[in-house]
């Protein structure tokens, strides 16, 4: 068997190049060139052999694999060009030849090309090499082949390369197929981020690039395309990175500093930022993948964010570490530690202003209005490890993280209410302080045992996967809230409070989850059991929390102790799930013609859970148990057709319960949110949600003009949900009770679809996305039952346009909308977004380039003025130095001056409307030095 | 894996009571150094003097996957295909005659287990041919238009048919592929028995345990009758050494040595330390041939095939050898020239798998017998267009009726004697 799967690897990849000549159709250029490659120490001709075609000196125009005639033959070349093809195999060297297609005479035959064995005596070294060669199964393109600007990185080199794509969101294919993991050397670089091998490594330190099928062991059918740079000789050591500071107008201003070293078995990045131009990073690995030397294209990601709200300055820094103690690791022998450390410093103003408009019935609406402002600043520290070890049948998986979260924030909060003739029915005024400590530590061990693929059948014990989580928190919070509420209707309702909290929770939880897979042979040996197998799986959970709140009110000059609020609760909960699964494959394939699987899986889950609060008040102390049925089925296919497409399908029945949590049971009510009165119910009964899901992913297996999809779908109905009871009353104060209601539904879909069209010196990628939400959500709004119906949808199209190494333009144009409405009370709300942009980069020169983004966003409702504004973002850089190491940029940011971000969103009945301080329009002048060393400096003699 | 429950099965019920161990006679040894690499191509008609290619009927009754098992009873082609797990019955033409599988048969009524075939052998009885098929605990005798004919136990079946032996010199030789003598309670079994109605010999002796207590890479079948009468190719694991097998001896008749890249350690069976382990010896030393199979020398051409456990298109492991100016010609670099209308003649000059997995079906009365895809004929004709503008009857049909998903291609090729 292992002969067929390896067949399928080889045929796979190959059968993509029989056609890639057929690629180029372009009806204007109808030159033609074919051959045959013979060798005559053999007397045979030549099969498999690589046979490059290139235009000038050095444009790589085609390839292809001679036939299994040794013949080649290339279509649609342009006329009275010089061209050449070099044709390569292993063991003989490399042949050239020069050719011109005439007008006259427009398919040229090269008739039998005479290629010569290598001589494996003499010191026969080869100084050429062949672009691309097929090794085994392992396709690899020499980068030494491809001549490229001194300063070319390794993406450069791929976009070289036909066949291979590298999409506008930073995914690769070849032949159509998605490279799903991206090595260097066979290992992981920096995180495994695509970009930071691929814009950072200088295509002169890369000796080739290699394409091969990793088989996975667990499921031998299914095999994922890799890609492997393997680093020239002593170019395995080496430096890169970025310092870079800018300042501009409004006191902008941004820094930022990254140092990437790495070794054979050792990598290591330092990096910082500051800015207060909204440039927020969170994590060390967003940081480090927008540092790139490349870094220039369209794809917009950590950019100057105009859509956050407030002004937000960020500081951040970190340091990541990576050691693989086997250099060379491969699937089943593999020895790597991780180890991160991100500290992320932030400070955020913000000042709002919005009115909502809520139905309270079916005719009547109030409004009120809310200004907000505020300041937070925290500071957030995470350290985390990780160690993945794997030997022959053993995963082992560890890994550990640690934060640190410490801050304060402050926020001045004017609420006003309206009725429904719009007079102030009352004022509520806050003035929130708040600081925080939060430390928490998370451990994760996770085993799997599996048998080998290849012995299998000798074992009767099919193996084992157990998960261990443990999470243990720490937070403390002490608050201070001074609220003043005013009446117009009832001045006895005026109320003031000044108000300090001291909230402390320490949480532990653990997870642990078993599972025996395959159980059939370990059960019943050797026994067919008309296909049917077994798995067993426990998982167990163990929740503890413990929580004391003190709570004081000022009474004269002193603070007393509230005694209602002053609380000390513990929690514990333990959830326990066993699961038995049966399951039943079918399978149906024809040799050569199809492969179609079909899995079955009914899951038997029963779910026990015990929750026992405990607290200082009496109607606290609570305890519930909870036994539930909560079974899965699932349905998967997959439909392999050789050499056109492969189709799979996924339809899966699953219940899910949801607990009611003391704050929901009996909460202490604290009434300084005098709009916002939360009330339990002691009364509350689980939510069960059934649901049905569905996935769906096309991939073509031709490599003309690849056609991908995926649709994703799930629909469910919630029993028993736990909705809220709201009662507005005149002065638009809110008690909200919970109660228990059936009738909730949803309905989420997305999708996406990917096509691309390679013409000769141009790529058009055409990718949709979009998706879907529908949700018919139970509600009581003084005490009167209704249904909300909710509709969001949203779409981007997004058209990808690359020319050559010289322009990049991608269009999107995404669609937003938005619905609700309550039957009970016949109101409905609506809106739309819309943005159109557009950016564009265009490299003028190899070391000047222009880019421009622009975004047109409009938004409409059904009820307000049309807001429309845009926003334009362009830029200038200038490369200089030698090595293109140093760069002079400016940018002109929110060219229109138009951003002022708008608030706008619809709940389940009411909408809300206003706008929030962000960040406008700026110029700013950058410089950065981008020091990189690939393989050791040489000696100075 | 499922050969060694075939395997056990008959050696539980098939056993002689006496019989001695026999010496192999290495006289006549020739040793061959072959280097794959170094094998050239040659034009089809420099090898073979006459190619047949035989579409096979497709219908919806008639699709197969690939051909597993194939044997030419009375002039039709009987097919086993593993993926449909049935028995395909074609004329000499390619005709499609009947199929057997599963449905022909009726279930008894305390059977569990689902009934299901795994290869075919062929019976004769009363100078009729039929076809069996095993399906435990019985045995079941069709003949060819797939009709049923009888059914037996399978220990009563062994009791009374020997059909896995090979019978040379008149039927009055049997040679048994994995022998068993019964001494009292303990009993020995041998790699072969050769029987002869007077006294019976065993060859390499082994441990019935091994199974158990070690791990047996097989390349493929390890007798080949190559036409020439009371004479057969005898092939053990993990050698590279050909034996003669003929109702009086065992020869050693050839010893082929491989370059060192390809060949197994010296100490490879004896070393305790590759015990269990050579799946994994083999994993990590993918160009070391574990095995050979596909012997046959017709005139003074050995043909001979490699097995290894690293697929690489560039290896040459199907070669013929000649003996007599020890030119070393590869398979896969047989050169389509009009005798074959310009196509290959096995599939493994592409990258499909037939002739890789299976090599030549047998060979019969003159001729060798492979298969190939549909998948692989369209392939190769696209690739030779323009080569021919005629092609026989039979294929210029198929290529106008058929197409790529349709039943595999029968190759019938007859080599020449030189």
């Amino acid at each position: 068997m292992h002969h067929l799967q390896r067949y399928l690897t080889v045929f796979l990849i190959l059968f993509c190049f029989y056609n890639s000549g057929a690629q180029q159709a372009n009806p204007t250029q109808v030159g033609a060139v074919k051959g045959v490659i013979r060798d005559t120490t053999h007397n045979y001709n030549l099969k498999s052999a690589t046979v490059s075609l290139f235009k000038g000196d050095s444009t790589l125009m085609s390839y292809q694999l001679s036939n299994n005639y040794g013949e080649f033959s290339f279509k649609s070349l342009p006329l009275n060009v010089k061209m050449h093809i070099e044709i390569s195999h292993v063991g003989y060297r490399i042949l050239r030849k020069s050719f011109t297609i005439m007008d006259g005479k427009t398919a040229l035959d090269l008739k039998t090309l005479i290629i010569a064995t290598k001589e494996n005596n003499l010191q026969d070294v080869e100084v050429r090499v062949a672009p691309i060669t097929m090794n085994g199964d392992t396709l690899e393109f020499n980068a030494a082949a491809f001549k490229l600007d001194s300063n070319a990185v390794v993406e450069d080199l791929l976009r070289k390369i036909p066949n291979v794509t590298l999409w506008g969101d930073g995914q690769i294919t070849v032949n159509g197929r998605e490279v799903k993991s991206l090595l260097v050397n066979g290992k992981q670089f920096f995180g495994g981020d695509f970009k930071m091998a691929t814009q950072n490594i200088a295509k002169n330190a890369l000796e080739k690039v290699q394409v091969y099928r990793e088989r996975n062991e667990s499921n031998p059918l299914d095999s994922t395309l890799t890609v492997n740079l393997k680093l020239k000789k002593g170019k395995d050591i080496g430096y890169f990175g970025k310092i870079g500071a800018g300042y501009g107008t409004t006191k902008k201003y941004e820094t930022d500093a990254s140092f990437n070293m790495f070794s054979p078995k050792m990598q290591l990045g330092i990096i910082g930022a500051s800015n207060n131009i909204n440039k927020t990073a969170n994590s060390i690995r967003t940081l480090t993948a927008n540092s790139t030397f490349k870094g220039l294209n369209t794809n917009v990601e950590y950019q100057p964010d105009f859509r956050q709200s407030g002004i937000n300055q960020p500081n951040i820094g970190g340091i990541t570490f990576t050691y693989n103690f086997i250099e060379k690791p491969v699937y089943d022998k593999k020895s790597t530690l991780n180890a991160n450390y991100f500290v992320q410093n932030k400070n955020n103003e913000n000042i709002s202003n919005a009115q909502t408009t809520t139905s309270i019935n079916a005719t009547d609406k109030i409004y009120d209005t809310n200004t907000s402002s505020g300041n937070t600043a925290s500071t957030n520290q995470t350290f985390d490890s990780n160690l993945e070890f794997v030997k022959k049948n053993h995963r082992l998986n560890i890994n550990q993280s640690m934060s640190l979260n410490n801050g304060t924030s402050n926020n001045d909060t004017q609420r006003s209410a309206f009725d429904g003739q719009n007079v102030l029915t009352s004022t509520n005024n806050t003035k929130a302080q708040n600081n925080f400590n939060n430390k928490g530590f998370n451990l994760g061990i996770r085993y799997g045992l599996s048998p080998n693929y290849m012995t299998r059948r000798a074992h009767r014990f099919s193996g084992l996967n157990a998960n261990y989580q443990l999470s243990i928190n720490d937070n403390d919070n002490q608050r201070s809230n001074l609220t003043t509420f005013r009446s117009f209707v009832n001045a006895a309702a005026n109320t003031d409070y000044d108000r300090r909290y001291n909230t402390q929770r320490e949480s532990f939880n653990q997870t642990l989850l078993l599972e025996l897979p395959n159980l059939k042979s370990f059960l019943f040996g050797r026994k067919n059991l008309a296909d049917f197998d077994l798995s067993l799986k426990n998982n167990l959970e163990l929740n503890n929390n413990t929580d004391h709140n003190l709570v004081e009110d000022l009474k004269g000059s002193v603070y007393a102790t509230n005694t209602y609020l002053s609380n000390n609760t513990k929690t514990n909960i333990v959830d326990e799930t066993p699961e038995l699964t049966l399951s039943k494959s079918f399978r149906k394939s024809l040799s050569n013609r199809f492969d179609k699987n079909l899995r079955i899986e009914a899951s038997a889950k029963q779910r026990f859970i015990f929750q026992d609060n405990r607290s200082d008040k009496a109607l606290q102390n609570i305890n519930r148990t909870y036994n539930k049925f909560v079974p899965e089925v699932s349905i998967n296919y997959s439909n392999y057709q050789y050499g056109e497409f492969y189709r799979s399908m996924s339809l899966s029945y699953k219940t899910n319960i949801i607990i009611p949590n003391l704050q929901q049971l009996a909460p202490l009510t604290d009434s300084t949110n005098l709009y916002n009165l939360q009330m339990g119910n002691i009364k509350l009964r689980e939510a069960t949600d059934k649901s049905v899901n569905f996935n769906l992913n096309h991939s073509d297996q031709t490599s003309k003009n690849t056609l991908n999809y995926n649709f994703y779908a799930s629909a469910g109905i919630i029993d028993n949900g736990i909705v809220d009871s709201i009662f507005i009353d005149n002065q638009n104060k809110r008690t909200i009770y919970l109660t228990n209601a059936n009738g909730n539904k949803y309905l989420n879909a997305n999708g996406f679809l990917r096509k691309t069209f390679k013409l000769k010196t141009t790529e058009l990628q055409l990718s949709l996305n979009g998706g879907i939400n529908i949700a018919k959500n139970a509600s009581y709004l003084n005490d009167v039952f209704s249904f909300s119906n909710i509709l969001n949808t949203n779409a981007k199209l997004s058209l990808n346009y690359t020319y050559k190494d010289k322009f990049a333009a991608e269009a999107g144009q995404g669609f937003n909308t938005y619905r609700t409405e309550q039957e009970a009370f016949n109101t409905k709300y609506s809106g739309l977004n819309l943005t159109s942009s557009l950016s564009s980069i265009y490299n003028i020169t190899k070391k000047f380039t222009l880019s421009s983004n622009i975004s047109f966003n409009s938004s409409k409702s059904n009820s307000a003025a049309n807001i429309n504004f845009a926003i334009w973002n362009a830029s200038a850089v200038y490369r200089f130095l030698k090595g293109n190491n140093a760069e002079f940029k400016f940018s002109a940011m929110d060219l229109l001056h138009q951003n002022t971000n708008i608030i706008n969103y619809g709940g389940a009945n009411s909408f809300t409307l206003g706008s929030q301080n962000v960040l406008q329009q700026y110029f700013m002048t950058t410089f950065s030095y981008y020091p990189r060393q690939f393989g050791k400096k040489p000696v100075k003699k | 894996m499922k050969m060694r429950s075939i395997i056990l099965g008959y050696l539980f019920f098939c056993s002689v009571a006496s019989a001695q161990t026999g010496k192999i006679d290495s006289s006549e040894i020739v040793t061959l150094r072959i280097d794959p690499q170094t094998a050239r191509g040659a034009a089809v008609s420099q090898v073979f003097s006459e190619v047949e290619f035989i579409p096979l009927e497709t219908t919806k009754e008639s699709l197969f996957g690939n051909i597993h098992q194939l044997k030419i009873v009375d002039d039709n082609y009987v097919i086993f295909d593993y993926d449909t797990k049935a028995i395909l019955i074609f004329s000499k033409d390619g005709k499609f005659k009947s199929k057997i599988n599963a449905s022909n048969i009726q279930p008894e009524k305390n059977d569990k287990n689902k009934t299901e075939f795994n290869s075919f052998t062929v019976e004769k009885e009363n100078n009729i041919n039929y076809i069996v098929v095993f399906a435990h605990p019985r045995a079941f005798y069709f003949d060819l238009t797939g009709k049923q004919i009888k059914k037996v136990m399978i220990k009563d079946y062994y009791k009374q048919n020997t059909s896995r032996d090979f019978k040379i010199a008149n039927d009055s030789t049997s040679i048994r592929p994995d022998f068993k003598v019964k001494k009292g309670k303990d009993s020995t079994f041998y790699e072969l028995g050769v029987i002869n109605k007077t006294d019976s010999v065993g060859y390499f002796p082994y441990n019935i345990k091994r199974y158990e207590t070690d791990e047996f890479w097989g390349s493929g079948e390890r007798f080949y009758k190559y036409g020439v009468e009371n004479e057969m190719f005898y092939l053990n694991y993990y050698s590279y050494n050909i034996y003669k097998v003929s109702p009086s001896k065992l020869l050693l008749a050839y010893h082929i040595i491989f370059p060192a890249a390809n060949s197994l350690p010296n100490d490879f069976t004896t070393n305790p330390v590759y015990v269990k382990k050579r799946g994994e010896y083999f994993r990590n030393n993918p160009k070391i041939f574990y095995g050979l199979s596909n012997t046959y020398l017709v005139g003074n051409n050995l043909y001979l095939k490699m097995h290894n456990y690293g697929w690489d298109t560039g290896m040459k492991k199907a070669l013929i050898y000649n003996l007599k100016t020890s030119e070393l010609t590869s398979v896969q670099d047989l050169e389509p020239d009009s005798l074959s209308f310009f196509l290959p003649v096995t599939d493994a000059s592409g990258n499909f798998y037939d002739f890789i997995n299976n090599g030549f079906h047998m060979y019969e009365n003159g001729y060798f017998y492979t298969n190939y895809s549909s998948l692989a004929m369209f392939t190769f004709k696209e690739q030779s267009e323009g080569k021919t503008t005629k092609y026989p009857p039979s294929l210029e049909t198929y290529f106008k009726t058929q197409n790529k998903k349709s039943n595999p291609i029968i190759i019938k090729l007859k080599p020449k004697q030189n």
